[in-house]
């Protein structure tokens, strides 16, 4: 009797232990990354100008807002972008290059449900193109949103690469018109 | 872990140096196997292409493709080049690959996600860090089994073990210390502090020291092994992932720098920071301590640095999402 009730207490341990999520912002799952990019028949001091501004993502169609501090300074400038759901994405700037038209920033806080990544960082740069045009590339590398192994379909490595495609696809062909059109 | 294999490396190479050249001096007919004599490879886990690319590092590109599921990251050579082992932290195994037939021979089941890996110099052993439990494995590769195990810290990322085999260093990362275990009991000695999570751990030949790239902290922590102290710490570039070493300086991948950030081993001082490709993460100092290789993760690239110069001298392709977290390289003679 004492054998089985140990044994019994063993077992569910054991299935308690299993059901236990995985403590802590563990990256056992593989980081992503993408990579998008657009052509824009405008030179490309032209579209650099329209993005430079790390404070003004009006071109990021789903953005109403940007709020923010620090200008353009790397490791200074932070930035509240708000969507037009109303909810929020804090971003930080750590690269900067004016020269080559080109700048990098991470998220520091965004709920998974607006945008299902953790550990989020991202490089947009504008490249001369041929004929006087130009190409912009937007880079980003991220975890999934669910951090540790057997995510649910929503929070999935095919979900968060699904979500930042998306977004980047969308402002770079928003960017392409807004350019496009200003000529 | 550049320390270990460069140092068996080393002296494999010194037990047969007439040998080999007579071989050499025989074989050089042309100038192309001069070439490949004097070549090295560089075995890449492709975490994104679920493979490990064989980088021909006299020829610069890549001669081969060894399938390798479940996002593999981790590796490390065995000291005498014959094997390279490397972790499937989404597919919870070791593979064990045979360099020479470009062939994975055993698979290694894991009770827990594993990253770091270090293979014991005398080649019996190899060490696996679990990332979640989290643990040190000790398998022994004859039985294809796990041996031992020893609590370490949360998160063990980077392994690494001093050239004589005797101490293994776990960087713990999400609780900032590095364990030192000692291999034959197989106990923890004790922890060092180090900087804010510590990632790659790299030990120097000489097995007194190890350096963490502290990954939050943008720094590498410098810890003495046998008084179990930190020395110091060294500013690096942003978001350090691992550390190689090469005359007298240490190299830093700096993943949001694109940059590897040199300083001075006996001063502590930074020397110099190096433009690379995106998100540079595995890194490690050739045989004879001439170059240091760059694995670029983001721009899927192998860099080649010279560590006297401090120039890029080469930069070759790898495969999709390369990260060769661990000991990559190998002589091919």
């Amino acid at each position: 009797m004492a054998r089985n009730i140990g044994k019994c207490l063993l077992i569910t341990l054991a299935f308690v232990a299993a059901a236990l999520p995985q403590a802590g912002l563990a990256h056992g799952p593989s980081r992503q990354k993408i990579t998008e990019t657009i052509t824009i028949d405008a030179p490309p001091a032209k579209v650099w100008a329209t993005i430079a501004d790390f404070h003004d993502m009006s071109w990021l169609p789903g953005v109403t807002k940007t709020a923010g501090a620090g200008g353009n300074e790397p490791d200074v400038a932070t930035r509240q972008l708000t969507l037009d759901n109303g909810a929020t994405i804090e971003e930080s700037l750590y690269k900067y290059d004016a020269a080559t038209m080109s700048y990098s920033y991470r998220i520091d806080k965004v709920d998974v449900k607006v945008l299902p990544v953790n550990n989020y960082s991202s490089t947009i740069t504008v490249l001369p193109a041929e004929g006087g045009k130009s190409t912009v590339e937007w880079k980003g590398a991220f975890y999934r949103g669910y951090p540790n192994n057997d995510p649910p379909a929503e929070l999935n490595d095919e979900a968060a690469i699904k979500a930042v495609t998306a977004v980047y696809r969308k402002g770079l062909d928003s960017l392409k018109k807004k350019v496009e059109a200003a000529k | 872990m550049g320390g270990q294999v460069m140092d068996g490396q080393v002296k494999r190479r010194q037990g047969k140096p007439g040998k080999a050249l007579i071989l050499f001096a025989a074989l050089c007919g042309s100038a192309l196997l001069c070439r490949m004599a004097s070549a090295a490879e560089a075995f890449i886990t492709d975490q994104t292409g679920d493979e490990v690319s064989v980088l021909d590092l006299g020829l610069q590109h890549v001669v081969a493709r060894i399938p390798v599921s479940g996002k593999p990251a981790g590796i490390a050579m065995a000291p005498d080049g014959r094997r390279a082992y490397v972790t499937s932290p989404e597919g919870k195994y070791v593979s064990v690959i045979d360099t020479a037939s470009r062939a994975v021979v055993t698979k290694i089941a894991m009770p827990d996600t594993p990253l770091g890996i270090a293979a014991d110099p005398a080649g019996g052993f190899i060490y696996v860090a679990g990332f979640y439990q989290p643990r040190l494995y000790k398998i022994d590769l004859k039985a294809g089994m796990i041996a031992a195990t020893v609590e370490v810290g949360a998160s063990p990322s980077g392994v690494a073990l001093t050239p004589d085999g005797t101490l293994i260093v776990t960087a713990d990362r999400d609780d900032n210390q590095l364990s030192i275990i000692d291999a034959k009991s197989f106990t923890r000695k004790g922890t060092v502090k180090v900087g804010t999570h510590p990632f790659g751990v790299t030990i120097d030949p000489q097995g007194g020291r190890a350096y963490a790239a502290n990954v939050e902290s943008n720094t590498v922590s410098v810890v003495d092994l046998k008084a179990a102290t930190l020395l110091g710490t060294v500013a690096v570039g942003k978001r350090p992932y691992a550390v190689a070493l090469a005359k007298g300086r240490g190299f830093s991948t700096d993943q949001y720098g694109g940059t590897v950030s040199v300083f001075d081993l006996s001063t502590l001082e930074p020397v110099k920071r190096i433009s690379v490709g995106d998100y540079p993460e595995g890194i490690e100092t050739s045989a004879d301590g001439n170059s240091v290789y760059v694995v670029n993760w983001f721009s899927n690239e192998v860099w080649t640095i010279n560590a006297d110069t401090l120039a890029v001298t080469a930069k070759m392709p790898a495969g999709d999402g390369p990260r060769a977290f661990g000991t990559f390289l190998r002589e091919t003679l």
